[in-house]
């Protein structure tokens, strides 16, 4: 929410400056060796004179003005704020729909799972440590070579594989990977 | 599907013994669920995008000013080739600015005066050789041709791997892979062997836990005795690669979303598992 608005709709006669503290920021009047380090000086510690907008303050002189030209209304801003929040409740509850769903089928499969196999119910239950390795792959890693061994690392049970690609705005130049061929034959 | 049977267990559970042959009853399935994750963002709908319009406006009123000795050598080129561009931008948001009326004055007064003709400024501008490069197109050629071979097709949405295959009747259905355990394996160890075994090296696959996400039962109708084998389904990603079958127990392979999964399967087979997969 914009607190400029509010101020605009609780009271008219409220100032837009508040707390005039004025503190000016230290310039090297004698010496300007380097013209840069001025400007970068200028730009962390700028001068907190309400006199004009700055690019780290939060203040404008005009601010009322530019809201005026930026929203239709208050009530139409209100009204545009209110319909984004339901559609994101819309999107947020099929959201948690789909994952109780998911959950339920979960339960489902754990509680057959216990009626008809103990044995297998207490194995998939149990927590994998992603720091654990198994004798079986300790063995594996000694008779294994330099690439071998570090593909062997790289798939750790219990964490994600790094490879696992995040979704972005266009696809990449090559597009999906089809020629795979394993370093290792994984356990 | 391998047709070697489970060894006995330790105990014998007690719920099992409904069937006439003990020894099929005690057959457990796996079925995987792999999938492709998205690729590409989502397209964003047209009110998200007015919504989004609506605030950048807002933002571009309201923004403190840009440091522009900052980020630009005074009088330099490029930073007048920003500041045309910013002044195409404001316009486009906020219309031409209103002039004062003695700017407006002051302005024409030196329109008319100007004797000489003045010399077109030359216009200096930053040229990157060869070219800015453009970014892929969304839409593949897979979604135009409908490949669903093909990984590429379908961007956005998380597609899942049917395939084709004999089930115990001999009948060819679309189904989620599946195998039997075999001895004493556990559950997502099968799933691994079963993956790598039936759909060839070429698939880099993770299969995401230890315990199932779903469970299938066939034989909802009291006739079909020997389909009360249950199918336990886990949940794996495919990183890289392609499904290479072998042709003998998998006849064919798709790649597609839920809604053209529902299609494909039989409707009691997609009732039992179709809360596993994703809407989108």
């Amino acid at each position: 929410m914009i607190t400029p608005l509010l101020v605009l709709r609780q009271a008219k006669t409220l100032p837009l400056r508040v707390n005039q503290i004025s503190v000016r920021y230290a310039s090297r009047k004698e010496n300007i060796a380097d013209p840069r380090v001025e400007i970068i000086r200028r730009t962390l510690y700028p001068s907190t004179i309400r006199n004009r907008a700055s690019p780290v303050g939060t203040w404008r002189p005009d601010v009322g003005r530019r809201l005026q030209k930026a929203i239709p209304s208050v009530q139409a801003h209100e009204t545009i704020e209110r319909a984004w929040l339901l559609h994101q409740r819309h999107i947020r509850r099929a959201r948690l729909a789909e994952l109780e769903r998911k959950f339920s089928c979960m339960k489902e499969a754990m509680d057959a799972l216990q009626q008809l196999d103990p044995r297998l119910y207490r194995e998939a239950n149990k927590v994998e440590d992603p720091r654990a390795r198994s004798p079986k792959e300790l063995e594996a890693l000694k008779s294994l070579k330099g690439t071998e061994q570090r593909a062997l690392e790289s798939r750790i049970r219990g964490l994600f594989p790094r490879e696992l690609r995040t979704p972005t705005d266009t696809p990449p130049r090559e597009g999906w990977r089809y020629n795979f061929k394993p370093i290792i034959e994984l356990p | 599907m391998s047709t070697h049977l489970k060894s006995t267990p330790p105990h014998v559970p007690a719920s099992q013994t409904t069937g006439q042959k003990s020894d099929t009853a005690s057959i457990i399935y796996t079925g995987v669920i792999v999938n492709r994750n998205p690729i590409i963002t989502r397209t964003p709908t047209a009110f998200e995008r007015a919504y989004y319009a609506y605030h950048s406006r807002i933002e571009r009123a309201l923004h403190n000013p840009f440091p522009s000795e900052f980020y630009f050598k005074s009088g330099s080129i490029i930073e007048g080739q920003f500041e045309k561009e910013e002044k195409v931008r404001e316009r486009e948001a906020f219309g031409r600015p209103v002039r004062r009326v003695e700017e407006w004055r002051r302005k024409l007064h030196e329109k008319n005066t100007a004797k000489t003709e003045k010399k077109p400024k030359a216009e200096a501008r930053i040229v990157i050789p060869g070219g800015v490069p453009q970014p892929m197109p969304r839409e593949h050629e897979a979604d135009r041709t409908g490949d669903v071979h093909s990984l590429d097709r379908n961007g956005e949405r998380n597609v899942y791997l049917l395939v084709k295959s004999k089930d115990e009747k001999g009948k060819e259905v679309w189904r989620f892979p599946q195998g039997a355990v075999e001895g004493d394996e556990l559950l997502h160890e099968a799933v691994i062997r079963d993956l790598r075994s039936e759909y060839g090296t070429g698939m880099d696959t993770w299969v995401v836990s230890r315990n199932p996400i779903g469970v299938y039962r066939s034989g909802s109708s009291p006739s079909s005795s020997p389909a009360k084998a249950p199918v336990f389904f886990y949940k794996a990603h495919i990183i890289q690669g392609q499904v290479r079958p072998d042709g003998k127990q998998v006849l064919d392979f798709a790649w597609l979303t839920k809604q053209e999964i529902k299609p494909r399967t039989e409707s009691d087979y997609w009732a039992g598992v179709k809360d596993l997969l994703s809407d989108f």
